[in-house]
């Protein structure tokens, strides 16, 4: 493909000096982890061990935020599966008057700054007198979590193409088998792709959480108050690991999904 | 006898486009019908009304002498071969071809035993187990044809169905359709925009122009008696004559059509003229004559003013540019158009 095979000298230097500036600090998370030195960071570390494992795994205030974090990132996905799928059937099939307009509203949450929908949110809850619970912090996750899942699914509806749907009515199968049958299988690895990069999304979120989340704690925002108590930081460290587990096994997950997905879709043409 | 297909008047509006209006049309059961016309003519749409993925905004569509009203495409006798053949790309080639079996709850064992009876008439025989991104393009055909026939459809419609086929594979297409139209007798309904496939496939033609059916008639009558204007130009391009040319060259006062084919150059004839252009096609050659005693007229369709357009066969001395000829034609060859005023 390439004529000299090989990039010059200062771009390999300076991609290099990028990826260790991107990488680098996520190391040192992972490297701290197994410190034995507790109350500072110190490099490089004095010693190397294991046991923040066994005390991570028994701090019995890590459970609740960890429970909470996935039941909240369980409860959103799924709710912007559902609700992300619809809008994109809706939007992808019907030609109605302002849908470029409702098509941008969908898909704004996610261009506005996190701060502002906390905000939002948080004066509505006060206005409707509505008191934190899982739920609120849900609603505020779902604001952008429909929109992931509706940008997978609205293109790969527009792959599917009017007339695969047609061809399914045509012979004979009712709107439900057509959807069971056709629409389905096709959506099946982008909606998949989709729950998954909203589960991570909603997994590690703080900004809308801090302002939904009342009393309550995530994870992430449990990390947060954690960092400021200088006892037995490497425990912070053992449960990043766990979040950067829970958020980037799903990610790597959806990105092979819809890579995949592109391929079937583009060879059925 | 009931017909297969009849439209009462029918029109389909989309704002104030008129896609089809006021069409009166009848399809005989077990016949080849082709509906035939340039891109926005409404063919297309008066498909889609039969097969029901359009509603008429006016009129009523009768299957089988049944008036649809609003009964839903899945609802229909009616099955459709594609132009995009639609074919499901996550699905075997032998369960795209049962779909239709599937959706009526036929068990697994009969829907893939007639999978396999509607491939092996199509010609595939051992292909069920393929996806359709490992077929060809006329494979791909193929699999639409016999997922259209596996529900036994009373009538089959086929959405400009060899479009995407090259040029040799659509006229062995063209063939095998026509021969397994008459095999199963069933109606099929085919919408096209090249002439030469509706002449050659079809024993009915339905010429198509502005939402209206300019003619209805056998491939014969649509050839050698175009009733418009329009029919004769567009089937086949024929040299229209405005009413004072055809008066100039011996027939009456109308509108006539003269097929360049059934002129002659000859070296003593009706009319005289210098040739002004040549074209070579393979099977001939098709010059232009521009003859001066002609009268020059604003409304010259198709070709440059007072431009004769005459194929002459391969085989035949082809005449040079700015050289003058004599033309010379059977009287029968001069078709005066009735549906011209």
């Amino acid at each position: 493909m390439h004529s000299d095979g090989r990039a010059p000298l200062g771009l390999t230097l300076g991609a290099i000096a990028g990826l260790l500036f991107l990488h680098l600090p996520i190391l040192l998370i992972f490297l701290y982890a197994f410190t034995t030195e507790d109350r500072s960071y110190q490099f490089p570390p004095p010693g190397l061990t294991t046991k923040w494992f066994a005390v991570a795994w028994n701090r019995e205030d890590i459970w609740p935020p960890l429970y909470l974090s996935l039941r909240v990132a369980a409860i959103s996905s799924a709710l912007a599966l559902v609700l992300g799928t619809l809008c994109a059937a809706a939007m992808a099939r019907a030609k109605f008057f302002g849908r470029d307009t409702v098509s941008l509203l969908v898909v704004l949450p996610i261009a506005l700054p996190g701060i502002i929908t906390g905000m939002s949110l948080r004066s509505a809850f006060a206005i409707g007198e509505i008191p934190f619970s899982t739920w609120t912090i849900v609603l505020g996750h779902a604001t952008f979590c429909i929109v992931i899942v509706y940008n997978n699914a609205v293109a790969r509806f527009r792959r599917l193409g009017a007339s695969m749907l047609e061809a399914s009515a045509d012979l004979g199968a009712n709107s439900f088998q057509t959807f069971r049958h056709v629409i389905l299988p096709n959506l099946g690895s982008a909606l998949l792709a989709g729950g998954m990069l909203a589960f991570a999304l909603s997994f590690d979120e703080v900004i809308v959480t801090t302002f939904t989340a009342g009393q309550q704690s995530t994870l992430p925002i449990w990390m947060l108050n954690e960092l400021v108590r200088p006892r037995q930081r490497p425990v912070t460290n053992v449960v990043a690991i766990v979040v950067f587990a829970a958020t980037f096994l799903p990610i790597l997950a959806a990105y092979y999904l819809t890579r995949g997905g592109e391929e079937t879709a583009g060879g059925g043409k | 006898m009931i017909a297969a297909v009849e439209f009462q008047s029918v029109s389909r509006h989309f704002g104030a486009v008129k896609a089809v209006d006021q069409v009166d049309l009848t399809i005989a059961e077990g016949s080849f019908f082709a509906m035939l016309g340039p891109s926005g003519s409404g063919k297309t749409t008066c498909l889609r009304l039969i097969s029901g993925f359009e509603m008429p905004s006016e009129g009523s569509v009768r299957i089988f002498g049944e008036d649809m009203g609003t009964v839903p495409p899945n609802r229909r006798h009616v099955n459709t071969v594609f132009q995009d053949y639609a074919l499901f790309p996550h699905m075997t080639v032998r369960d795209n071809v049962a779909y239709g079996l599937m959706v009526k709850g036929q068990d697994r064992r009969a829907r893939e035993g007639k999978a396999e009876e509607m491939l092996s008439l199509v010609k595939l025989d051992g292909f069920g187990d393929r996806k359709p991104s490992q077929l060809s393009g006329g494979q791909r055909q193929r699999v639409a044809l016999a997922r259209a026939l596996v529900n036994e459809p009373r009538v089959l419609l086929l959405d400009e169905p060899l479009g995407a086929l090259d040029l040799k594979l659509r006229e062995a297409m063209q063939d095998e359709l026509k021969s397994l139209q008459q095999r199963l007798g069933i109606t099929f309904v085919f919408v096209t925009h090249d002439q030469g496939e509706a002449l050659s496939m079809a024993d009915r033609v339905a010429v198509f122009s502005e939402g209206r059916i300019a003619q209805l008639g056998t491939p014969e009558d649509i050839y050698q008696r175009p009733a418009t204007r329009f029919v004769a130009d567009f089937v086949g391009s024929s040299n229209v004559l405005p009413p004072e040319v055809t008066a100039a060259v011996g027939g009456p006062r109308a509108w006539a059509s003269l097929r360049p084919e059934a002129i002659r150059v000859v070296p003593q004839g009706r009319l005289r003229g210098t040739v002004t252009g040549a074209r070579y096609l393979g099977a001939g050659t098709r010059i232009e004559v521009t003859a001066g005693a002609l009268p020059r007229t604003p409304e010259y369709f198709g070709h440059t003013e007072n431009g004769i357009a005459v194929l002459v066969p391969a085989g035949h001395q082809v005449p040079e540019i700015g050289s003058e000829v004599a033309l010379d034609w059977d009287a029968g060859a001069l078709h005066v158009m009735e549906g011209e005023a």
